[in-house]
C-alpha cells in the first residue's frame, strides 16, 4: 500500500516495481486515509510519506502501528535525518527509503522489511 | 555545536542540492547564471516551521518546470495537475535535502510543511529576501532559488530558532 499525495511518486513507484514480486494493492494520498483503509487492504507492506497535507506520515504511522502491532512500514522520504529518522525507528517502521529513490535501494529495504 | 550557518554556507548548500536534485529528479542540468525569467512563471514556496525561521521559493520558468515534469513522468506532455505536482514534489525533495545538509552542519533539525504552489510570482508576507541564486539550462530557460529571511535578520547569519 502506498502513502504518499505526489502522483509522481506513485508514477514512480509503479516504474521501479514493475517486473518484480510486488503489486501495489491501494494508493492512499493522505495519512488519514491510510488509517481508514489499512484494517481492508492488509497490505504485506506500507510505504509511507512523510511531508503530506494533514496527517503527516510519522502521526500516521504511529497509529497504524498502535492498531496493528505487526504493520510493516517503510517510510519513504527525503528526511531521512536526525530526529524524523530516529522517530521513525521509535515508532517501529522497519526502514526508511531516502528521496529521490531506486529500485536497488528500495527493493532491499522492502526486502529487509517483510524478513 | 555550530548552530549557526553563515549566508555562503548556506548559498553552497542550496546551490548544491538543487543540481543534484534537479538532475537527479528532472534529468536536467541547471547552471547558475544571471539568465533573466521569463513572462510565464510558476512558483513553489516551503516554510520552515521549526528549526530555521525561514523560507525557501522556487520561481522558474513554466517551460522548465514542463519539461522537468515531462522527464520525471516520462511523457511527451503534462497537464496543469502534474505540473503542479512535479513541482511541489521535487520542491519537497529538494528541502528534505536542504534541511539534510543544514541538520549535518549544525545538528539543528530544520522541519518544513507541505509546499504551495502558485501560478506566477509570490512573495511571502513578512519576510524579505537574503538572497537569490539564478540558474538557467541549455535552452536558456531559468530559474530562481529564493532564500527568505524574517525582516529583521536579513543582513546577518541564519540562526536555529529552536
Amino acid at each position: 500500500m502506498v502513502v504518499d499525495d505526489s502522483r509522481l511518486v506513485r508514477a514512480q513507484l509503479e516504474d521501479v516495481l514493475a517486473g518484480t514480486d510486488y503489486q501495489i494493492a491501494a494508493y492512499c494520498r493522505s495519512g488519514e486515509d491510510a488509517i481508514k483503509q489499512y484494517a481492508e487492504v492488509a497490505p504485506d507492506l506500507v510505504t509511507m510519506d512523510i511531508i503530506m497535507q494533514g496527517m503527516d506520515g510519522l502521526d500516521a504511522a504511529e497509529i497504524i502501528l498502535k492498531e496493528h502491532p505487526d504493520a510493516r512500514i517503510v517510510m519513504v522520504s527525503s528526511l531521512a535525518y536526525g530526529d524524523t529518522f530516529e522517530r521513525a525507528k521509535s515508532i517501529g517502521t522497519r526502514g526508511f527509503v531516502d528521496k529521490p529513490f531506486h529500485q536497488e535501494q528500495l527493493l532491499r529495504v522492502f526486502g529487509q522489511a517483510l524478513s | 555545536m555550530n548552530t549557526v550557518l553563515t549566508k555562503e554556507q548556506l548559498e553552497q548548500i542550496l546551490d548544491q542540492a538543487l543540481q543534484n536534485v534537479t538532475e537527479q529528479t528532472a534529468g536536467v542540468r541547471l547552471n547558475q547564471g544571471d539568465q533573466p525569467l521569463g513572462e510565464d512563471l510558476c512558483t513553489v514556496h516551503i516554510t520552515f516551521d521549526r528549526g530555521f525561521s525561514t523560507s525557501l521559493t522556487l520561481c522558474a520558468d513554466t517551460s522548465l518546470l514542463t519539461r522537468m515534469a515531462c522527464n520525471s513522468f516520462h511523457e511527451d506532455e503534462v497537464d496543469s495537475e502534474d505540473l503542479e505536482d512535479f513541482t511541489k514534489e521535487y520542491f519537497n525533495v529538494l528541502c528534505g535535502k536542504i534541511a539534510g545538509s543544514m541538520f549535518q552542519a549544525t545538528q539543528v533539525a530544520a522541519h518544513f510543511g507541505p509546499p504551495v504552489f502558485y501560478h506566477g510570482r509570490y512573495e511571502p508576507e513578512g519576510q524579505e529576501v537574503q538572497f537569490v541564486l539564478t540558474y538557467s539550462d541549455d535552452r536558456r530557460e531559468g530559474a530562481q532559488l529564493i532564500h527568505h529571511v524574517p525582516r529583521s535578520h536579513a543582513d546577518g547569519a541564519v540562526s536555529d530558532q529552536a
